[in-house]
């Protein structure tokens, strides 16, 4: 075979995996149950690796939180101190089968959704999605009030939420998506449908959950309606851990921001990352005083949805997103025309009823990306550079990762073949 | 001397240009009242030939 014709083998292998996954959430767990490769003093973060020194506000905050949280360290300061001397560690979310949204941060303790690919075999964790309330550690705040929603959901929230979807027997997220098509989900920053119809297959298991605080977590799920995201970033790594055992495929199986630098991941060459400046998400601000100098960079792994053809992938899935960040029904026809171009198959368990009912684009070629000169689009939300939302919108994917990508993989492969 | 003759009536003809480069020089004829076709073309790789090179290794893009 020649390299080309193993490059397209391992492509179709990785595709498969992707279109053929069989998500099912299966538990609740503390991350150091869970996650393979967590340690004690090990804080995982969204993106790239990084070095402390270089961690932006949002994120230095929030893993100064979360070693506070972990019992780590007792200030603030004190964990700043740890981290500096790597007595913390902090490690790339997306290289232990996880995601981090935003500048959410997973340390030790943090309960972690746990979603299995029952057809590739691979497992992937999320820590949970806080909620509305602004002041969270996904978006770079720690305080004492934000301290006390960590507790809540390190305790009463995961005990009833995982009693109930170990009761359930595992709910099957694929089902999830199959049932809300056609109903406005885009699944990276607009998924109220998929939330709803999780709950509907939830409550009932929480219902039957014997704990003081069930209907209060009944009550917080029920009024999230992102809660879904965080459950299908879970679902996305635990599809991408597959895909990153494939040699030779030159798909895109990961990407996240860390607010400095953006990176992408191929199957080929597993867990290696190629990065370059993060660029900024652009749309509309929260608040009208935000101005572009007071965005940080691209942050977070929730484009993760994107690697698995959501989001901006599938843009047109969820036109009033576009409306909402500023864009038109044409520009979400347009982004899932530059997703087609440079994907390699469709999903078919959501066809788009507008959309003369196609799936959703998935599996990113890097060698289209940078042969076609086409960039795919990713939504987002944007974080400000001192911590807190700045607002949503999209970014165009950074030419230079795909560039260094198709370096790296014939780097790679040309080891394969003994050249 | 050559017969510019024929060339001269394609320019008398209704005129319907095909645009292979910058969509500006499309856009300028569109001004003046012509139609004009953009062709959605772009050099491989951004006519990068080291790229284009490890791409042909890794089996192309189509």
């Amino acid at each position: 075979m020649t390299v080309g014709e193993k490059v397209a083998a391992a492509n179709q292998k990785v595709l498969d995996i992707m279109t053929k996954a069989r998500l099912v959430w299966t538990d609740v767990k503390p991350a150091i149950d869970a996650v393979e490769g967590m340690e004690k003093n090990l804080i995982l973060i969204p993106g790239p690796p990084i070095e402390p020194e270089d961690l932006p506000i949002p994120l230095k905050t929030a893993v100064c939180g979360a070693a506070i949280h972990d019992g780590l360290a007792k200030t603030m300061d004190e964990a700043w101190e740890m981290v500096l001397k790597r007595e913390i560690r902090i490690g790339s979310s997306q290289n232990y089968n996880c995601g981090n949204a935003a500048s959410s941060v997973m340390s030790p303790s943090m309960p972690v959704f746990v979603v299995e690919d029952r057809t590739s075999g691979g497992t992937g964790y999320c820590v949970p999605h806080p909620g509305s309330n602004p002041r969270v550690l996904r978006w770079g705040i720690y305080g004492e009030d934000v301290e006390e929603n960590l507790s809540f959901i390190r305790g009463d929230y995961a005990a009833v939420l995982g009693e109930a979807v170990r009761r359930s027997g595992g709910i099957d997220l694929i089902r999830i998506l199959s049932r809300t098509a056609g109903m406005g989900d885009e699944n990276h920053n607009r998924q109220p449908a998929a939330s709803m119809a999780l709950a509907l297959e939830l409550v009932p298991y929480m219902l039957d959950v014997d704990h003081p605080a069930r209907d209060r977590v009944i009550k917080e799920v029920c009024a999230n309606d992102r809660f879904f995201l965080h459950v299908m970033m879970a679902g996305v790594e635990a599809i991408m851990q597959s895909c990153k055992k494939v040699p030779y495929s030159t798909v895109m199986v990961g990407m996240g921001g860390n607010g400095i630098e953006f990176g992408i991941q191929t199957a080929g060459t597993g867990n290696r990352w190629y990065t370059t400046e993060a660029p900024k998400i652009t749309g509309t601000f929260l608040k009208p005083t935000t101005t572009e100098a007071d965005l940080l960079g691209y942050l977070g792994d929730s484009c993760v949805t994107e690697v698995w053809g959501l989001g901006g992938m599938s843009a047109i899935a969820g036109p009033s997103y576009l409306r909402m960040t500023g864009g038109t029904f044409r520009d979400a026809q347009e982004r899932t025309e530059k997703a087609r171009q440079v994907s390699l198959g469709e999903h078919t368990f959501a066809p788009v009823p507008w959309d003369d009912y196609r799936g959703f684009p998935v599996g990113v070629d890097v060698r289209k990306v940078v042969g076609l000169n086409v960039l795919p689009i990713s939504h987002g939300g944007s974080a400000l550079k001192t911590g807190g939302q700045a607002g949503a919108g999209a970014a165009e994917l950074p030419m230079a990762c795909f560039r260094e990508a198709v370096e790296g993989l014939v780097e790679e492969i040309r080891k394969l073949e003994g050249e | 001397m050559s017969d510019v003759s024929k060339i001269l009536s394609l320019f008398r003809s209704e005129l319907i240009t095909i645009n292979v480069g910058p969509r500006s020089f499309a856009e300028v004829l569109e001004k003046q009242g012509y139609e004009a076709v953009q062709v959605d073309w772009k050099p491989a790789a951004g006519g990068d030939k080291h790229m284009q090179e490890l791409l042909e290794y890794l089996g192309g893009w189509e």
